[in-house]
């Protein structure tokens, strides 16, 4: 045989070998696979719904427009926020695969359309316990329909919600809030386990949060958004001076495990379960904007110039908007104006 | 070679085992290990590194920033350290690694039934940061899952090379002067051994704050089955020079940062457009553009420096 045949077989060989030593295997079931660059971690697909348990009694459902927080037991259901309208039948059947008691509480974070829009037909689902008898009309809870489930949020939720006497209420009568709190919280105990509802002006002048102590989970409705910039409604009593105080609040409830991370987890009205330093990074990015708009306000400058300068820069890429019903612009419009600029 | 002159069947026979020689050679020489792959558990003595560049406050040479990483950057303040509720904040994982407290402690968990590795786990001593690197192919958690300051690991064997892929990490820094990586980063690691040494190459991307992928390859080990690891316990903090709900940053343009001002000048020289980073200035083409960069006279003030 001669050298090049020797030679020529050698490399035929040694190409085969390390062809095959540059497959990319792992011991486990997917050997033999080429990995997937970049990895693919989603979310739901548009319209369709995710459930995530969070911890103890709590799951979420993610993807019927504002996060929904389901707390769970024997004692029934009690949803945080409802999503929007549309949604409402797939959300009627995510909370089955959670629990198949009865929907008796549903408590309003705020009043913006994908947190109450499902508020009727998914709260006519439910029943409330009856206090005393069924036809008993005295007392606190004598009023309350038990033909469907409670609906809880701060007082000035429910007049926006209903509007006006004579003009068009933003939501069916039927999912308009029918137990309302005008004091800083509102407490219940339900599925053993502590509830207690934070009036936390932000957004709105109603916002609440949402604390189960038991299962240490935190339903922060709109306060939080790890998909964008707070919507601000000034209109509704909305300011970023009260946002920044409330994410404040929030970090005080949420106390981390170690190393500044996990222990109490936090639901935000968008995007991923959270914790204390997602809140921490969340309140030093809003207090920061605040803190530009208000310099850029004190030297004169107009809205035109503050939008101009760009104050939200270096957030733009991960929370800013050029389109939809919240844009970055619109987010500066609300700071501006609620520094008592305009 | 005398013996293939001798006539053709002897040719024949040589040539054959010349033939199987130099396969059984290239056979050794080329396959990859068996399943068990390199043994990477023991605990690994850092060596020295460099982690922040010229350790000038405010310099980002070599990084890769975007225009939004440069601006981030340029409003961060030192007192950021002394916030309250990140006192116990640590050096995320892959930034530990970097770091000056980085002996490793890396160990397998194994299967009983299968005797087949199912994770590595790993302890870094920077405040007691752990990491688990699944290798029974599982994949990726959702999106909407808690994100961690190690984030989620997967990985598999490239050779001799473990190659673990992170997700699910929470935002977190790259250097302390204030350049920070997104919750949006992934992280590729590519781990060898060899012989007692460890090396562990980084790729982070990150769509947000940089601009290119940013590759870090100074982080080697020596194996010390005599290594003491030291507890590094935390504990949150309530009282700070920092009033708890103040956020120190400096307004755009008003940085006091010695990194940032033109006129100073880091042990080095290092010109003032370098010291801005970007992704131009990985690159070795880059050092002579540098040479034709007015260089900064004036010395950094003492303790702006490393």
């Amino acid at each position: 045989m001669s050298s090049l045949r020797i030679a020529a077989v050698a490399g035929v060989l040694l190409a085969g070998l390390l062809g095959s030593s540059h497959v990319v295997f792992s011991q486990g079931p997917a050997a033999g696979r080429q990995a997937v660059w970049p990895p693919r971690i989603q979310g739901p697909a548009p319209g369709d719904l995710q459930v995530l348990p969070v911890r103890g009694n709590v799951h979420v459902i993610i993807g019927a427009g504002a996060n929904i927080t389901v707390q769970s037991g024997t004692d029934g259901i009690l949803l945080v926020d409802t999503g929007t309208a549309a949604m409402s039948g797939k959300v009627l059947e995510a909370m089955k695969t959670i629990s198949t008691r009865p929907l008796r509480y549903i408590v309003n974070t705020t009043e913006f359309e994908d947190h109450v829009g499902g508020n009727a037909a998914i709260a006519d689902t439910g029943e409330i316990i009856p206090f005393r008898e069924p036809n008993y009309t005295a007392g606190p809870q004598g009023a309350l329909d038990i033909t469907k489930a409670s609906v809880i949020a701060y007082y000035t939720m429910f007049h926006r919600l209903a509007g006006p006497t004579g003009g068009t209420p933003k939501i069916p009568e039927l999912g308009w809030p029918d137990n309302t709190f005008s004091i800083p919280q509102k407490r219940l105990y339900f599925n053993d386990e502590p509830v207690v509802v934070i009036h936390r002006p932000s957004n709105t002048d109603g916002n609440s949060i949402v604390l189960f102590r038991r299962s240490d989970v935190v339903s922060a409705g709109a306060l939080l958004d790890l998909t964008g910039y707070p919507r601000i409604d000034t209109a509704a009593g909305g300011s970023i001076e009260t946002l920044v105080d409330s994410l404040n609040g929030l970090i005080d409830v949420t106390v981390p495990a170690r190393n500044a991370e996990g222990g109490t987890l936090v639901i935000p009205a968008h995007g991923r379960i959270a914790d204390h330093a997602e809140v921490v990074y969340y309140r030093d990015m809003i207090t920061i904007i605040r803190d530009r708009v208000a310099a850029m306000a004190r030297k004169g400058m107009t809205l035109a110039q503050v939008k101009a300068a760009r104050p939200t820069r270096e957030y733009d890429k991960r929370y800013g908007s050029t389109t939809g019903t919240w844009t970055t612009e619109m987010f500066v419009d609300a700071v501006f104006r609620s520094l008592g600029k305009s | 070679m005398g013996a293939m002159d001798s006539g053709g069947a002897v040719r024949g026979r040589t040539g054959a085992r010349r033939i199987s020689a130099i396969a059984a050679l290239v056979l050794a020489c080329a396959v990859p290990p068996a399943a068990a792959q390199v043994e990477l558990s023991g605990s690994w003595r850092p060596l020295p590194r460099n982690q922040d560049g010229s350790g000038m406050t405010g310099d980002t040479a070599g990084v890769p920033v975007s225009q939004e990483g440069r601006w981030r950057a340029d409003s961060w303040s030192p007192d950021d350290f002394d916030v309250a509720e990140f006192v116990c904040r640590p050096h995320a994982w892959d930034y530990s690694l970097e770091g000056p407290l980085s002996p490793l402690r890396l160990w397998p968990e194994i299967d009983r039934n299968t005797q087949k590795i199912v994770a590595y786990r790993g302890h870094v001593n920077m405040m007691e940061q752990e990491t688990t690197i699944w290798m029974d192919g599982r994949p990726h958690p959702p999106a909407n899952t808690l994100h961690t300051w190690s984030g989620f690991s997967t990985g598999e064997w490239d050779g001799d090379t473990l190659v673990v892929t992170t997700t699910h990490l929470k935002e977190a820094y790259i250097r302390r002067g204030g350049l920070m990586r997104s919750d949006q980063s992934v992280v590729r690691t590519r781990w060898r051994r060899m012989g007692d040494y460890l090396q562990a190459t980084s790729i982070l991307y990150d769509p947000v704050y940089l601009a290119e992928p940013y590759i870090r390859t100074t982080m080697m080990w020596i194996n010390d089955p005599n290594m003491a690891m030291a507890p590094y316990p935390c504990e949150e903090a309530t009282e700070t020079a920092v009033p708890r709900g103040t956020v120190p940053h400096f307004l755009p343009g008003e940085s006091p940062l010695p990194g940032l001002n033109p006129k100073l000048a880091d042990g080095y020289a290092t010109p003032y457009d370098a010291r801005l980073g970007g992704a131009q200035t990985m690159y070795p083409e880059f050092v002579t553009k540098m040479k034709g960069m007015p260089k900064p006279t004036v010395p950094a003030p003492p303790g702006s420096v490393e």
